[in-house]
């Protein structure tokens, strides 16, 4: 079984609290929906497989809490992430506002620059949205992230955004391959000396 | 062969090869061959050559394995790649043209390419065909198996229709001979070639050459057509003279023996030791004479190198030049696989010395992993250290040698530790930790700090970035191994000598470590913010001593440090997880006892408050205040709602963290897995819970969630009996869920302020972790952990050195080794190899910034007479470094031909003439037939080409291309005819 695994991936799931972080990574992994998730405290964890173009990878996916003492904490646990789900509640616009703050606080704590970001706007089976999703199209452009909109709750969009942001991870090389045939800098004359008569010569 | 004749041939005639020979079965092989690469047919549909196109386009080559017998050869095609080959030109093309190797014999394009296969050279072919004897065997010697290999290849081009030319290599290798053959429609062209050790003195000049060139034609058509001659002469320059390498190795005695000298450990030394340019080849080129324009024989000769119209020039390199920088990575590569410990390396004897006088080295070390508590080492600072370095340099005298001498260690310390030269006064522990310096521009700054987070190294103003260079500059200069293991232990007590008397370490940004940064400067940053907190402890308490006047229990830091805590880096947190007891299950991950946030004020006090009287707790009593929140009361009194002191998370470093990151990635998926996991991370949460409930009196678990949790406090508008709309607020309903780990907390949270709380962060514990950590670093652990820095710093270095240079090769190396160096420090595979691999790129680009250098200091460059002429010149010397050859713009006449002839004059002048009368540039003019000292040396190489167009053998035949290429050399003398001949009647 773990031999057809093409790679274990780190993937970072993060935003405001109580925008749905938890639901959805549950709706993932065991496809059920609790509305009365109790409040990550720290960071939570878990794991699933999933098959992506033939190719089987294995998530471990860190649920952080967003809450910000724990902000504190949590950050802690971003390194060496490929993926990084961002969510935000389409009901509430301040989670969406925050966004700027999440973004830095990656920026300074991910210890590689070229992770995979993915904006997930959730609750989407909600009424009252306050958010258009024009505008998260615009953020993430305007990031180059993923985007989707999704609902743990009626589970539209949760499958396909994990599924999406795997495939991009495998898609960029440099991201999970632990270390890459590097390409040499060539520094000397490649031309030097070979050939049958003893190699290209001048006169001396 | 017979083996395919035409389809025509009667069917019932057999065809027998059965007892065919080995040499048919070889030319039928070669056959095969020229089939297969397709070089059968009219050859003649090619473009011309453009003048240069030899040394710009690519030259291709392909080679297969053909046997005679149990004989193996290679035969192998050479083509130069032609850009564009146009199809129309194929209409005009007669059938019986010559073919394409006949018409390069006689083109002036490409005489003299600086790199081309020797063939090339002597022939001008674009293509050909050569078959040499294979790698492991003999060459073909004797007379009989040289004609009948060149047999082989005339009937195999004869059988084959192939109009490349196929040559045979005869004699032993380094010899370079070759015969060979090409045919074409009724012409032959026949490659012939003379080796010589020396030039018979007949043939020694261009009109003996002609002779040869002559009678070998035999024409007898009268007047003769006339023969065109181009000719090169090649002089070498190899004794500089007065441009000797202006690069001194940096003098390190010196450097030390001033008290300033520490200054200089922040500099890595760079350049070669030695001139890394060799020679210097200076080619002048007649290209295009006729017969009588020129006379040059054995009495006499035109032939002035001054006068020549061409010049160009190429420049040998010295191989492997010794390079300062190139050296110290080296041997800093070299530490990394030593596997002696410091305590070996140093032996017992030091610490034997010592321990009667001074705190013992290596019990100081010992101490770390021994229980015992020690006495405080106030005699140990860095002025003290030196002191005792010098005592025991003194002793050492007697009974051999100290590692690192007390001038060194003492610079060495001092550039580490600037702050330490400052008398410690209290005040000068308020100074800040951080340091900033340089005036670079933001741009510069942007690209350094990639580099630094590419490699993970150290921003290079912190302490770890100065240690490299120091370790690296102790390992190279100082006394290697046993210098660093010394340095390193000092570093160690220094720091130990901080963290007991509370002092910052100098040159280490504040915060929690920095994970992008190597791992022993995230060490160095957690010691810091132990010792800072320590530092703060410790003076709340002394403002604490002045205001209460009280009986207390001290539980002084330095005093019970370490005093039942072995430094185990075993996960505290697995301990955590065992226990079942829910009042103890919340302390989580520090197992130390008494030891609280800010350890002071009576014990009564802080046992007083209930966890269940929170409401009856007087308002007077409320402690550990930050400042009022957002104007909101609590929701149980007109109180206003507090934010409270609370305790700052634990710093981490990476290790750490990956410690803890697998505890609670062990605990599993289960939703078992997820209440452990919260469990154990709830300490802060609980410690903020019961910091708040101190800060607020009377306050509910509501009033707390509004300060920690806004959005699961849901207000609501509801209108009351009295008719007023009153906004009714309520937790969240996740947070209701009976038992959540929110409730749970705020019910086992008691009434304490921070201060009073157990330290969520244990600094002594966490600080002897690192202090021990760092003990224990064997000088190659030390090597691999400063490895990113002095790599980091070498790029710096060259990145510095080049703009001086202004080399664009160099600097696009630069870069590409920058983005590929985040590789080598992956933390999954430290590949020696590649490490190893990686250094010699740093080093050919020093090397390649000296060569720069020297050829800038040779041709004056930045003297500049004239503002043209420096940028003529400095176009010069790019060219030199990158391109194989290059033009001498003006011939002898040019800015950069005339300091080419005084480098030559003056070279002369020292190898001929005595060194009294070295006078120069009063008799220029002075040329090859002067009595004095000639200008040039002679010539190292000549090289006469003669060419004409002439009917062979007789005088009806039709006009052909005949060609020699004569090479004479002081230990060689080459002829290398082709001489063609019309077939069509003989």
């Amino acid at each position: 079984m773990e031999e057809d695994i093409l790679t274990t991936l780190k993937i970072l799931i993060i935003g405001e609290s109580g925008v749905g972080k938890s639901s959805l990574l549950l709706r993932f992994t065991d496809d059920t929906f609790d509305p009365e998730q109790a409040a990550t405290i720290g960071v939570d964890f878990k794991v699933k497989t999933i098959s992506v173009d033939g190719n089987k990878a294995k998530l471990a996916i860190w649920d952080t809490a967003g809450q910000e003492r724990f902000r504190t904490l949590t950050p802690s646990y971003y390194r060496g992430a490929q993926g990084v789900i961002l969510v935000y509640d389409v009901t509430r616009r301040e989670t969406f506002t925050k966004l700027d703050n999440w973004l830095n606080e990656l920026e300074t704590y991910c210890t590689r620059n070229d992770l995979v970001k993915m904006l997930v706007g959730n609750k989407i089976d909600k009424e009252n949205h306050e958010m258009d999703r024009a505008e998260g199209l615009k953020f993430a452009r305007k990031h180059s992230m993923l985007f989707i909109e999704a609902s743990a709750k009626t589970r539209d969009g949760v499958q396909c955004a994990f599924e999406e942001l795997v495939e991009k991870i495998i898609q960029t090389p440099g991201l999970w391959q632990s270390e890459s045939h590097g390409r040499g800098v060539q520094l000397t004359d490649e031309d030097a000396g070979n050939g049958s008569c003893g190699g290209y010569c001048s006169l001396v | 062969m017979a083996a395919d004749s035409d389809p025509e041939t009667e069917v019932f005639e057999i065809t027998d090869f059965t007892t065919a020979s080995e040499w048919e079965r070889f030319v039928s092989r070669i056959e095969e061959v020229l089939n297969d690469w397709k070089l059968i047919g009219n050859s003649s549909d090619r473009l011309p050559i453009e003048k240069g196109e030899y040394t710009r386009s690519t030259w291709e080559e392909k080679s297969q394995e053909i046997n005679f017998a149990d004989f193996k050869f290679y035969i192998t095609h050479y083509v130069l790649v032609q850009d564009q080959q146009t199809e129309d030109v194929k209409d005009n093309v007669e059938e019986d043209a010559f073919p394409v190797a006949m018409q390069d014999l006689l083109c002036m394009n490409n005489d003299f390419p600086p790199r081309a296969h020797c063939l090339v050279r002597w022939y001008g072919l674009r293509e050909f065909v050569v078959v040499s004897p294979g790698a492991n065997c003999e060459a073909i010697i004797s007379e009989s198996k040289c004609n009948l290999l060149h047999s082989s290849v005339s009937i195999a081009l004869a059988n084959s229709g192939c109009q490349v030319p196929l040559f045979v290599q005869v004699q032993q290798k380094w010899r370079k001979m070759f015969a060979g053959e090409c045919q074409g429609p009724g012409v032959r062209t026949d490659f012939e070639m003379v080796h010589l050790k020396k030039a018979p003195s007949q043939y020694n000049h261009l009109s003996g050459l002609l002779d040869i060139f002559k009678s070998k034609i035999g024409c007898c058509l009268s007047p003769l057509p006339p023969v065109n001659i181009a000719i090169r002469f090649t002089y070498v320059l190899q004794d500089w003279q007065q441009y000797s390498w202006p690069q001194q190795p940096p003098d390190f005695d010196t450097l030390l023996g001033s008290e300033v000298g520490g200054v200089e450990f922040g500099k890595l030394p760079f350049g070669a030791c030695e001139e890394p340019i060799s020679e210097l080849h200076l080619a002048t080129t007649w290209p295009n004479l006729t017969e009588g324009i020129v006379v040059d024989n054995e009495v006499y000769s035109d032939l002035d190198p001054l006068q020549a119209p061409h010049w160009s020039v190429r420049v040998r390199t010295a191989e492997n030049p010794q390079c300062l920088l190139g050296d110290l990575l080296t041997e800093f590569l070299r530490l990394c696989s030593r596997k002696e410990s410091t305590e070996e390396v140093l032996g017992r004897r030091l610490g034997e010395d010592e321990g009667k006088e001074n705190a013992d080295i290596s019990s100081a070390l010992s101490r770390l992993t021994e229980p015992a508590a020690a006495v405080p080492i106030s005699k140990l600072s860095v002025s003290n250290m030196v002191h005792s370095a010098r005592k025991h340099i003194r002793r050492h005298k007697r009974n051999d040698e100290s590692p690192l001498s007390a001038d060194v260690l003492n610079s060495v310390l001092l550039y580490l530790f600037p702050d330490a030269a400052v008398e410690k006064s209290p005040d000068s522990k308020n100074k800040t930790a951080n340091t900033n310096s340089s005036g670079k521009s933001e741009q510069e700054k942007q690209s350094d700090h990639n580099i630094f987070l590419q490699l993970k190294s150290a921003p290079s103003d912190s302490l770890t970035y100065r240690l490299a260079l120091c370790v690296c500059l102790i390992n190279y200069s100082h006394g290697g191994l046993r210098a660093v293991a010394h340095l390193w232990q000092e570093f160690v007590l220094e720091l130990r000598y901080r963290w007991e008397n509370n002092y910052l370490v100098y040159g280490l940004t504040g915060g929690p470590p920095d994970l992008r940064c190597c791992l022993l400067h995230q060490k160095l940053q957690m010691l810091n913010c132990c010792i800072e907190r320590k530092r703060a402890r410790d003076e709340t308490r002394k403002a604490q001593d002045g205001n209460k006047d009280r009986e207390r229990k001290v539980s002084g830091s330095t005093n019970n440090s370490g005093s039942h805590e072995c430094p185990t880096l075993t996960p505290a947190a697995s301990s955590t997880t065992k226990e079942v007891s829910p009042g103890k299950s919340w302390d989580s991950w520090s197992d130390s006892e008494d030891e609280f946030f800010e350890c002071l004020s009576d014990q009564g006090e802080a046992e007083a408050p209930q966890p269940e009287g929170e409401k009856e707790v007087n308002k007077s009593k409320a402690e550990g205040r930050l400042h009022p929140y957002n104007n909101m009361t609590l929701l149980h009194s007109a109180e206003p709602l507090y934010v409270p002191v609370t305790q700052e998370p634990a710093p981490m470093t990476e290790d750490l963290l990956e410690e803890q990151s697998e505890v609670l990635a062990k605990l599993g998926t289960s939703a078992e897995g997820t209440h452990l996991r919260a469990r154990m991370q709830s300490a802060c949460l609980l410690s903020d819970m019961e910091s708040f409930k101190a800060a607020n009196p009377g306050c509910v678990l509501e009033d707390f969630v509004r300060w920690y949790s806004p959005r699961d406090y849901v207000e609501e508008e509801e209108v009351d009996e009295k008719g007023n709309t009153v906004v009714k607020g309520s937790l969240s309903p996740r947070m209701k869920i009976p038992g959540n780990m929110w409730v749970e907390a705020w019910e086992t949270a008691r009434v304490v302020p921070a201060r009073r709380q157990r330290r969520l962060f244990d600094d002594t514990k966490e600080a002897e972790k690192v202090l021990h950590f760092l003990a224990v670093q064997k000088p190659a652990d030390l090597t691999r952990h400063l490895l990113p820095c002095i790599i980091h710093a070498a790029i710096l270095k060259l990145k510095d050195e080049e703009v001086v240079e202004d080399i664009p090769t160099v600097r696009k190396s630069i870069q590409q080794a920058t983005s590929q160096a985040s590789k080598l420090f992956s933390p999954f595979n430290q590949d020696h190899k590649k490490l190893e691999d990686f250094i010699s790129q740093l080093i050919s680009m020093e090397i390649a910034i000296t060569r720069a250098r020297s050829l800038k200091a040779k041709f004056a460059v930045s003297e500049g007479e004239k503002a043209e002429d420096a940028a003529e010149l400095e176009n010069f010397v790019s060219s030199l470094l990158e391109e194989p050859e290059v033009v001498v713009l003006g011939a002898g006449q040019g800015p950069a031909g005339s300091i080419i002839h005084r480098l030559f004059v003056s070279a002369q002048r020292a190898a001929l003439l005595s060194p009294l009368d070295e006078d120069f540039g009063n008799d220029r003019k002075q040329t090859g037939g002067s009595n004095k000292v000639p200008d040039f040396p002679p010539p190292a190489g000549r090289e006469i080409l003669l060419r004409t167009c002439v009917p062979r053998p007789a005088p009806y035949s039709k006009a052909l291309p005949q060609r020699l290429f004569c090479v004479l050399m002081k230990e060689e003398f080459r002829l290398a005819g082709a001489f063609s001949l019309d077939t069509a009647f003989f």
